[in-house]
């Protein structure tokens, strides 16, 4: 993991002003899967509507950077943007609603399913790498605790109790987030 | 061949189907449900425990997760089953026998792989149940006993449709795992079902 990404969104947004272009991938990295995510899961665009989208979105963030008020609020603003333009090349297509379109109240269904599953993976960069590493072998590779233990070279009977506390720092790290700048890797 | 979605039935429909005299739902089925049963219950245990227990909500965290995931393996064993009699029944078949050999044989292997699957999530259960029953409030530690023991149940059943699958030789890899399983859960139970005496 690279230092950059242990930086706040403020932070990011800081050193992307002063040029740093390390910076700038990084915020490329960070928000690249949650842009991509609204357009064709929450929108519903076509793959190559989704990579126009994708490409204007980074665009004007980069152009448009220094207009941001609020550092912090970089991922609503990157969250607004997309929509914006979403709508636009909906509209551009001149599409009639289609079947496949989300309807508004399953779009927005969609969309805040897509903010908080990034949210959550921001709060995940956050734990150490132990942590992250031991919640996604459990929630999202279904390994069983033996697997886990044998793979991470853990005594079998402490894993359970293992991922309770990583969850708990993860809760912790998820009620804090709008409280002040991130907290250290636990 | 699809069965039906048992977690759409209500539980006396789904124990008429498993009394009836169709293939599925069987053993697999049931040994999924009674893991699921006894993850849900470390999910209450747990749940009822946050006021005296940090690690409470991360149990019960883990124990919903296991209990999504055992419920789901009881139709996906009943599928796997299905397939791999279905499968049996066409061995002997005129045609090409290769083939059919090659099919029989990836079905079956299937049927082994669920219940294996099924034994290991009996295993995480009873040892969920096993930290629950350490640590919960008092008034909760029969749930966390009876949880071990529906588990560790579910674990052994499962662990023994493994061994007697046709592709299962003993030594294999498979049966390794899935008696392992069964012995861990069994181990949880026995600590947990002593304790609470």
């Amino acid at each position: 993991m690279s230092q950059l990404s242990t930086l706040s969104d403020a932070e990011l947004v800081q050193r992307c002003r002063e040029g740093n272009t390390d910076a700038w991938n990084e915020l490329v990295e960070r928000f690249s899967r949650y842009v991509y995510a609204v357009c064709t899961r929450g929108y519903r665009l076509s793959e190559e509507d989704a990579d126009d989208v994708f490409q204007e979105v980074f665009t004007r963030v980069f152009t448009h950077l220094d207009t941001l008020r609020n550092d912090a609020a970089l991922r609503p603003w990157i969250a607004q943007l997309t929509r914006r333009l979403c709508l636009d090349s909906i509209t551009k297509r001149g599409r009639e609603q289609a079947t496949d379109e989300p309807m508004a109240e399953e779009l927005a269904a969609d969309l805040a399913e897509i903010d908080e599953a990034f949210t959550v993976r921001e709060a995940l960069a956050t734990l150490s790498d132990t942590c992250q590493e031991m919640l996604d072998r459990f929630f999202a590779r279904d390994q069983s605790y033996r697997t886990i233990s044998d793979e991470l070279d853990l005594p079998s009977g402490t894993v359970a109790s293992r991922i309770a506390r990583c969850l708990s720092k993860l809760r912790t790290e998820l009620e804090g987030r709008n409280e002040g700048p991130r907290g250290s890797r636990g | 061949m699809e069965t039906e979605d048992y977690l759409d039935l209500r539980i006396d429909e789904f124990l008429d189907r498993l009394a009836e005299g169709g293939r599925a739902p069987g053993g697999g089925s049931a040994a999924a449900l009674a893991v699921a049963f006894a993850a849900g219950l470390v999910a209450m245990v747990a749940r009822c425990s946050r006021g005296s227990w940090e690690d409470a909500a991360g149990v019960a965290a883990q124990s919903l997760a296991i209990k999504e995931r055992a419920a789901q393996l009881a139709r996906t064993d009943a599928d796997a089953w299905q397939q791999a009699s279905a499968a049996l029944g066409e061995a002997g078949a005129d045609g090409d026998a290769e083939g059919r050999d090659r099919e029989l044989e990836q079905k079956l292997g299937h049927a082994a792989a669920v219940p294996l699957e099924i034994a290991e999530l009996g295993a995480d259960a009873a040892a969920l149940a096993a930290l629950v029953g350490e640590y919960c409030e008092g008034a909760y530690r029969a749930d966390a006993a009876a949880a071990a023991a529906l588990a560790s149940g579910g674990a052994s059943a499962a662990a023994h449709l493994v061994q007697v699958n046709l592709t299962v030789q003993e030594g294999d890899e498979r049966l390794k795992r899935a008696r392992a399983s069964e012995q861990a859960a069994a181990e949880s139970a026995k600590r947990t079902l002593a304790s609470i005496r």
